[in-house]
């Protein structure tokens, strides 16, 4: 199977694959999301995005929603959202090992 | 007492989302803005977040519509690369049919929100129309949020 059909986070757009590397580490809620994000990507998520993100994968059952704490939502990753993650990050990993190569080759 | 203008603007922004959405994401949504706001966040860039999310939320179409509008785009497509109208007319009212039954405030005249379950369809028309009719809801301007039409900003 070709991997890219592995991937379907592909075309599920940077917040979504953002919002995965999150909740890696543990569930977490909309601000604690937006604040990791911005400590190991460098940047804010708007909220609007990340509910829109959230629903998607969601929908695709790459996270669920864990019972509210007061009025706050945690997300945890699922093991389908870690598997697509994990193949996503191996196909940004061989653009990139390409990418590197053939800027040496170029002299670049 | 009146809330303090930031907290408007953001109500006013979560406000234009549907209602389903408000139900499960409203009082996080506020409260995460209320967080945002006391970090320095501007109100105003949370509300236009809020606000492009919203617009996109309520053009997307909802997956259970997506059978009868692949049939309608089918319709649009087949008449637009100039299908003869009679192949149209004889493939057309199944197609409709089941758009209808998907969705039959596309349809018609609109119900307005809690409108009467009494309401059988409307009569049978020729079949272009109904497949010009269906292919107007097919457009995601036209298309009603999930559970909330009628609903503004």
């Amino acid at each position: 199977m070709p991997a890219d059909s592995q991937d379907v986070l592909r075309r599920a757009g940077d917040a979504s694959v953002l919002i995965l590397t999150s909740l890696a580490d543990g569930p977490k809620h909309g601000y604690a999301l937006i604040q990791d994000i911005k400590g190991f990507a460098g940047l804010q998520l708007g909220p609007g995005t990340l509910y829109g993100a959230l629903d998607r994968l969601e929908r695709l059952g790459l996270v669920e929603a864990l019972p509210a704490d007061e009025r706050r939502h945690p997300y945890q990753i699922t093991a389908a959202g870690a598997a697509a993650l994990r193949a996503h990050l191996d196909s940004l990993e061989r653009v990139g090992a390409v990418g590197r190569l053939r800027l040496r080759l170029g002299g670049i | 007492m009146t809330r303090p203008r930031p907290a408007r603007v953001v109500g006013f922004s979560l406000r234009c989302y549907p209602r389903r959405w408000q139900r499960r994401h409203g009082a996080e949504a506020a409260e995460l803005a209320e967080l945002l706001i006391r970090d320095g966040v501007p109100a105003r860039s949370i509300a236009c977040s809020y606000l492009r999310a919203a617009a996109r939320e309520r053009l997307t179409p909802r997956p259970r519509h997506w059978p009868a509008a692949a049939a309608a785009a089918l319709l649009i497509a087949a008449a637009s690369l100039g299908v003869p109208l009679g192949l149209l007319s004889a493939s057309a009212p199944a197609s409709a049919a089941s758009a209808a039954r998907a969705h039959p405030a596309g349809l018609g005249p609109r119900p307005r929100c809690g409108g009467s379950a009494s309401q059988t369809g409307p009569p049978a028309r020729p079949a272009l129309d109904q497949a010009r009719l269906a292919s107007l809801w097919a457009r995601p301007a036209a298309l009603p949020a999930a559970d909330g039409h009628g609903e503004h900003c």
